[in-house]
């Protein structure tokens, strides 16, 4: 993007956020446990709240309906869902609604129409495709497609580029599994299923989804980490707050510095692709930010737990919510050890030297 | 089934197991058990006792279920080694274990405290199965600083009459009897004014609420009390002494928490996952792995280390607590570790039947409490640090 303003970009994200402020209201943990286990993965009134916020052309541009923010205000919308626990397929479909064609913007605009994105095939492998489109049908089983349930339709890619299948075409059958965060799996089988092939950068919009996705992640962790530190200055044992100990007050400041260091590297990345930096350097810092996030969100989510004694192991308790949900959403589009080695492969680290 | 503790039949079995050496003894319980054990193995769930009463029965019959207690009070006076075999061969065979509490605490400590009626009565009925025991010592307010809790007994006449709230309690939904602390005297030190009693589990007054946990799971209770009358009788040990009585209680389970069992098994699911996923090629993967492998071994000779010297000494030595760190950190180490190489399948909620009912998500939740029940990993590193290491407090 051209023209990039960090100043607009961060004003922007501020206004974003306080859109966004349902999601931190005092009941909203209470919304998220009621309607865990139940289809289609989210319900009307959130995603009422997406379609009226004008969310889904969060990166569409002026000219097609859209918003036309950057990525920076996008990552700061993520962080808000996760904060929230939205069901984080919201990210994905919001970052490719640019690649829609303009007869399907309208509805999905609206909120009738939901597209998510149908990326996976093989475990701990987000980048392999075997899918095939021959002439206007796809072949193929696409897997961990989060929330599947909820789409009207599926981008899915293809070894010779994307193309959207309507949820009810025929030669699409779904399954579904279900996760410990309370939301489920689709594996789609299709054959020769009718689709209609899109056009534009199909894995740029991926590196975008993964970033949002990071984001996610760094909101989760941040709510999680509220909610463990007023703990620790309420609950009582041997006459003080247990956050007057020690050896609570320092593995705080260890998640601290985690949740930091996850946020400007989340940064840093959103404004290089805002500025237009090339596919090579987006994905570096993309993975970059990922591996960090991932890693982060759990031991941020297993240190809730832990320092809530007793009652963070049961269902009742919150960071409970943002553990389970954890579990599922840190390794979706590549866990931290797949993108630190895709991280080591771009950068080629092997061959190169390094400043001392 | 005859569970009579003084047979000569039981008196001349509990003799010739004595006789035998510690690896001979080994191969019989091995034996006995690949032979005897009816229930599914390596259950995921606990189940209720009723299911798993035929292995209960089965146990204390051959005289395996309480291999410490004396003869004279039913069990098989067993040394600690063969005591320590019985468990760890049941381990090994993934037999179901139940009613644990009673048979390893509230046994030992009637045993030891207890009045000739209460063992007359108690021991007997915990050997046939018929009281299945929860413990009442965690409260609201009152987890690392057990010694603060609240929940109070007050004397009337020939009873105790019992008000406030016990939570944490594993399986009060299941168990028949509660040993349980309680404040009998509000005017001196915390730690002198707590009592130990027993009581009924279907005394009027008690109520029981399950607590659901993080894998779904309903074992967690609340009990409440109200206005709940226990007989003196049912008071163990000296009133007000509750708080040594079970201090002195922390015997071998200090061992048992050290047994291998969680992450040996939490290793051998992530070696499967990593054959499902190709990680063996991964030099990476294959490091961490091995590092598991070095860190359960050496785990294993820590334990070894440790239960050498309970035997020889017959006292449990004060770093006794570092075999619970130890095993417990390394359990959740291999499930993290399961949680980034399971890729999109580490938060499923079910496990995988065709991978031989690998289920990540549910290793990795299990993990999460065995740092905090029995003492928690920060409060074993306070005493650790001021009583083994004696820095200042
Ligand atoms: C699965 C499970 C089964 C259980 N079964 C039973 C049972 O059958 N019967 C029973 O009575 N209880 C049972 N418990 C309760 C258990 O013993 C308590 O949860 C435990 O003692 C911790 O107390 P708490 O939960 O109140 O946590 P808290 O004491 O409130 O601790 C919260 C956090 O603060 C930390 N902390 C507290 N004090 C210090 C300190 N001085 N320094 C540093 N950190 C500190 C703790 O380590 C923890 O991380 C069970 C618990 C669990 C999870």
């Amino acid at each position: 993007m051209t023209g990039y303003s960090t100043e607009v970009g961060e004003e922007n994200a501020r206004m974003i956020r306080e859109s966004a402020g349902f999601l931190r209201a005092a009941d909203r943990m209470a919304t998220v446990r009621a309607t865990r286990h139940q289809a289609p993965g989210i319900t009307p009134q959130d995603w009422a709240v997406v379609a009226e916020m004008g969310w889904m052309g969060l990166r569409l541009s002026e000219e097609r309906g859209g918003v036309g923010f950057g990525v920076t205000e996008f990552c700061a919308l993520a962080e808000e869902l996760g904060r929230g626990l939205l069901p984080e397929f919201v990210v994905s479909s919001i970052a490719i609604a640019p690649l829609l064609p303009d007869a399907l913007l309208g509805p999905v605009l609206a909120g009738g129409h939901i597209v998510i994105p149908a990326w996976y095939e093989k475990l701990g492998e987000p980048d392999h495709v075997e899918a095939a489109l021959a002439g206007d049908t796809i072949t193929g089983t696409k897997r961990f497609i989060a929330s599947a349930q909820a789409a009207h339709s599926f981008l899915v890619t293809t070894g010779q580029g994307a193309a959207l299948v309507e949820a009810t075409a025929p030669g699409l059958s779904l399954t579904t599994q279900a996760l410990v965060d309370g939301g489920h799996f689709g594996e789609l089988a299709l054959t020769a299923a009718p689709a209609t092939p899109v056009s534009g950068d199909v894995a740029r919009a991926r590196e975008e989804a993964t970033l949002g996705i990071a984001a996610y992640l760094l909101g989760m962790a941040e709510a999680c980490f509220a909610i463990t530190r007023d703990y620790l200055t309420v609950r009582e044992q041997f006459g003080r707050a247990i956050g007057s100990f020690q050896a609570l007050q320092h593995r705080m400041v260890d998640a601290y510095l985690q949740i930091e260091l996850a946020r400007v590297s989340i940064a840093k990345a959103a404004r290089i692709i805002d500025e237009g930096a090339d596919d090579a350097e987006v994905a570096r810092a993309v993975s970059r930010a990922k591996a960090r996030a991932s890693d982060m969100v759990l031991l941020v989510t297993r240190e809730g737990v832990q320092m809530h004694g007793g009652m963070g192991y049961t269902d009742d308790c919150d960071v409970g919510l943002f553990l389970r949900k954890a579990m599922v959403v840190a390794t979706a589009h590549g866990s931290a050890g797949w993108h630190r080695r895709r991280y080591a492969r771009l950068a080629d680290l092997r061959n190169s030297r390094l400043a001392a | 089934m005859t569970t009579d503790p003084m047979t000569t039949e039981h008196i001349a079995r509990a003799a010739a197991d004595a006789a035998l050496t510690d690896e001979e003894f080994r191969l019989v319980v091995r034996d006995w058990i690949a032979e005897t054990y009816m229930l599914e193995r390596n259950l995921r769930i606990r189940p209720s006792f009723d299911y798993a009463r035929p292995w209960y029965n089965a146990l204390s019959a051959r005289g395996f279920l309480a291999p410490g207690w004396p003869v004279e009070h039913g069990g098989s006076g067993l040394s600690i080694m063969k005591q320590v075999i019985i468990v760890e061969e049941q381990e090994r065979f993934g037999c179901c274990r139940m009613n644990e509490m009673g048979v390893v605490m509230v046994g030992p400590l009637l045993i030891r405290y207890g009045t000739p009626e209460q063992q007359q009565f108690f021991l007997p009925k915990i050997l046939s199965g018929e009281i299945r025991w929860c413990q009442g010592y965690s409260e609201p307010g009152a987890g690392s600083d057990l010694a603060s809790l609240r929940t109070e007994a007050v004397r009337d006449g020939d009873e105790w009459v019992v008000n406030g709230q016990k939570i944490w309690t594993t399986r009060a939904n299941d168990a028949t009897w509660i040993f349980a602390l309680l404040r009998t005297d509000k005017t001196v030190a915390k730690h002198a004014g707590i009592s130990m009693f027993l009581m009924p589990m279907d005394s009027p007054g008690i109520t029981v609420k399950g607590i659901r946990d993080l894998t779904g799971g309903e074992e967690l209770c609340h009990t409440f009390f109200e206005n709940v009358r226990v007989p003196h009788a049912n008071l163990v040990g000296e009133l007000n002494k509750g708080w040594a009585v079970n201090s002195s209680l922390l015997g071998l389970e200090r061992v048992y928490v050290g047994l291998p069992k969680h992450s040996a098994h939490g290793l051998a699911r992530l070696h499967d996952l990593m054959t499902l996923t190709g990680a063996w090629d991964d030099e990476a993967a294959v490091d961490r792995f091995t590092q598991f492998q070095l860190d359960l071994e050496d785990h294993i000779a820590l334990y070894e280390a440790a239960l050498e010297q309970v035997v020889r000494t017959g006292e449990y030595p004060a770093n006794i607590s570092l075999l619970k760190l130890s095993q417990t950190e390394l359990y959740h180490r291999i499930t993290e570790a399961m949680m980034d190489m399971g890729g999109e399948i580490a938060g499923l909620f079910d496990p995988l039947v065709e991978h031989d009912n690998l289920f990540l998500s549910n290793q990795f939740l299990l993990a999460r409490p065995t740092t905090i029940y029995g003492g928690t990993s920060e409060v074993q590193r306070n005493i650790l640090a001021t009583r083994v290491l004696g820095l200042p407090k």
